[in-house]
């Protein structure tokens, strides 16, 4: 996020585009209500008509896959209506006559089709955003699980470039983050193309500073981009990818094609899981390695808005269980490159020395409720909520490179054999693969298996299907069995089903297609058909079989854990003696 | 009571709060007041804490490192020692026959936090000696 969360409240227009922050993030949702309590504008362009729109001053109803088609057209009103600003553009940005050249051609009439909005709410919403005082722009996955996903985020940002709603306050660019960490995971170079803090692999000078101060030779670090997690399925099947390190995921449920993956998983030689809960994807794993849970260990989280915090153990660890570092320093000892620390505060003070952008960041600016925002340079540095002040750019040039893109439809259209459109959404009481929101006594009973499927009232009725009813959906790949909710606030044509289901797994359904850029899947767009089950009392029957089945297997298979190892070897001297 | 001051571990807004605990057990959580949520939770932050105590609601904790000897072979409990012993057997067989782009790594974007993070990221680029490391980031 270029901005930061506290300073929605204080924007004078927010747009969200396929975001839905009172399912996703309820604490970022009330700064958006108290925006609008402030006086704010609020536009909302999603396929539903989620909570957010029912305070909206102008909510478009949008066609599922029409992103960039909707996004052209919105900057072409812009353009057309002379609501740019020139100065700005002339003084931070490169390439508006090019950038032009493809935007001219989408007027909100000739897209019309694809989008499903009517070119004067496009114009009157293009206005309300353009002149508005400070506009922060929004978005979520209904951007990045799409065919053009990084095409759409360049659209976005043209579009806050050209109007100048990015690099002042209370203006810019909010694409939130899903899990709690994911920024983190990011800023710690959990990525195939950079070390930690962003700094590029393929630079020799990086390699150089992270080979000296990590103590091996230069030519020990690959001088090259890594996979990327989506390609780690077929990159098994064609044998480059011979074993995988998962740790704290649940691939077999969160990722697409779910049943294809597992085949691909179990042609590996070698996977190990490093987890807190027995997982689907843990059942299938050659190695268990039991980590210490959230509550359980310290350290250091990334919030979406690039805000550092410090959470703390609660209570001791359980069992074996060891802090996940620890895991990685003994695994990696046994290698012969030997790690030890002795605390967090010990790898977070080592990440820091290496990372100019979070240097800043020490544990004692972050104790208590104390917080760290990056960029933060230095000890002194107060930290960023807002990015690109005055319009400085982190390019060479300090200035935008303004990026315009085709529409192009996404890859799995409707046909008569799977004639509605999957699209996967997110649950208010439960979270990711569910592992850890499914065992909370208070939140496992807001919601169960088989999960929900929402249909449209009309193609409710046209297959025979009466809410609350279970049925089921299928796709090429696969199928699962949900709960239809008869829904009127979604559109008609599409079915929403959330990922958190083992029974009613979506996954099971979804396509394994990406963006050839960022290999992110499109999981907001597949064909699939949905049928009502006539026998009910059998359907609910066999869904609870299903679902004991497997959390049994679970069980069972957790339960080895139970019995005490039969060969008790003595730990070596020698490697002791490495660790200490 | 005991308070312990966290962050939560389910979305990316990052609220503040204190874990509640007694008799070694997380009983609860109090809104602290964050930078972000301002002594405010939500559902998932109010209610969201009882899976540490392994309420075995869904699916069980994992207490214990197990390998299966072979493929197919059945889990087995053993020691941290043979755990870790076997897995960087495994795992030097791998790079020395196929090379070091033939392991791949993920990281947890959840509740480890940073910190376990790094210590991965630095495991697999200097230890191992790849970059085939990635994050859930993408889906």
């Amino acid at each position: 996020m270029s901005v930061s969360i506290p300073s929605l409240e204080d924007a004078k227009c927010i747009f969200l585009f396929g975001y839905n922050p009172s399912a996703s993030h309820p604490i970022v949702s009330r700064r958006i209500v108290r925006a609008k309590e402030k006086g704010a504008k609020i536009i909302v362009a999603d396929p539903r008509v989620i909570e957010t729109a029912r305070i909206a001053d102008i909510y478009m109803q949008i066609n599922n896959g029409c992103n960039i088609a909707f996004l052209n057209a919105f900057a072409n009103a812009i353009v057309t209506e002379n609501l740019h600003d020139k100065e700005f553009i002339a003084e931070h940005t490169n390439g508006f006559d090019e950038w032009w050249e493809t935007i001219k051609d989408y007027t909100p009439e000739s897209v019309q089709h694809i989008t499903g909005i009517d070119p004067e709410t496009m114009r009157e919403a293009a206005r309300m955003y353009a002149t508005a005082e400070s506009a922060v722009l929004g978005w979520g996955m209904g951007v990045a699980q799409q065919k053009q996903n990084v095409l759409t985020v360049h659209t976005l940002a043209a579009i806050a470039c050209i109007t100048h709603q990015i690099g002042k306050p209370n203006a810019g660019l909010a694409p939130v983050r899903g899990q709690n960490n994911v920024q983190g995971s990011c800023d710690m170079g959990m990525l195939p193309n950079f070390f930690p803090g962003y700094q590029k692999v393929t630079d020799p000078a990086m390699r150089e500073k992270f080979a000296k101060a990590w103590g091996v030779p230069v030519e020990k670090l690959s001088d090259h981009e890594g996979y990327k997690l989506t390609d780690v399925g077929h990159n098994a099947e064609e044998g480059k990818v011979h074993a995988f390190y998962n740790f704290g995921e649940d691939p077999l449920q969160t990722e697409p094609d779910a049943q294809d993956l597992k085949r691909q998983l179990q042609g590996l030689d070698l996977l190990i899981c490093q987890d807190i809960f027995m997982t689907q994807t843990c059942m299938i794993a050659d190695v268990i390695f039991p980590g210490t849970s959230w509550g359980e260990h310290d350290g250091v989280f990334s919030a979406s808005d690039r805000t550092f915090q410090r959470f703390t153990a609660a209570v001791p660890p359980k069992g074996e269980c060891k802090h996940d570092w620890q895991i990685f320093s003994e695994l990696s000892t046994r290698m012969g490159y030997p790690m030890h620390y002795e605390d967090t505060q010990e790898i977070w003070d080592e990440m820091r020395s290496l990372c100019p952008t979070f240097y800043g960041a020490t544990y004692e600016k972050m104790a208590g409720v104390g917080h760290a925002q990056w960029p933060i340079p230095t000890i002194e540095h107060p930290g960023t909520p807002i990015m690109y002040l005055g319009g400085k750019f982190t390019t060479p040039d300090n200035r935008a490179n303004l990026m315009a893109h085709d529409w192009e439809p996404p890859t799995e259209l409707p046909d008569e054999e799977y004639p509605l459109i999957l699209c996967t959404v997110r649950e208010v009481g439960h979270y990711s693969c569910r592992s850890m929101t499914g065992n909370c006594r208070a939140l496992s009973l807001l919601a169960e298996e088989p999960g929900e499927i929402h249909i449209h009232p009309d193609d409710a009725k046209a297959r025979g299907i009466y809410d609350g009813e279970l049925v089921r959906a299928f796709s090429r790949r696969g199928e699962a069995m949900s709960r239809a909710v008869v829904d009127e606030r979604i559109n008609k044509g599409t079915v929403y089903m959330t990922y958190q289901w083992w029974i009613g797994k979506c996954n099971n359904l979804t396509l394994h297609a990406v963006d050839p850029r960022s290999h992110t899947p499109e999981d907001k767009f597949s064909a699939c058909q949905v049928e009502a089950i006539e026998d009910q009392v059998w359907a609910e029957q066999h869904m609870q079989e299903l679902y004991t089945q497997l959390k049994n297997d679970l069980a069972d298979l957790a339960s080895a854990q139970d019995v005490e190892p039969t060969s008790q070897r003595q730990p070596q001297e020698t490697r002791e003696s490495v660790i200490v | 009571m005991e308070k312990h001051m966290a962050v939560c571990p389910y979305c990316g807004a990052g609220c503040k709060l204190d874990l509640l605990v007694e008799n070694g057990q997380v009983v609860g959580a109090e809104g602290l007041d964050g930078i972000t949520n301002q002594g405010e939770l939500c559902l998932k932050g109010l209610h969201g804490y009882d899976f540490i105590n392994d309420t075995k609601i869904l699916t069980p904790r994992i207490y214990h490192p197990m390998i299966r000897r072979e493929k197919g072979a059945p889990l087995e409990r053993v020691t941290w020692d043979e755990a870790l012993d076997f897995t960087a057997q495994k795992l030097m067989d791998i790079k020395a026959k196929y090379g070091p782009d033939a392991i791949m790594l993920t990281g947890s974007s959840r509740g480890p936090g940073n910190e376990a993070n790094y210590v991965m990221q630095k495991f697999t680029r200097a230890c191992i000696g790849t970059n085939n490391i990635d994050n859930c980031a993408r889906t």
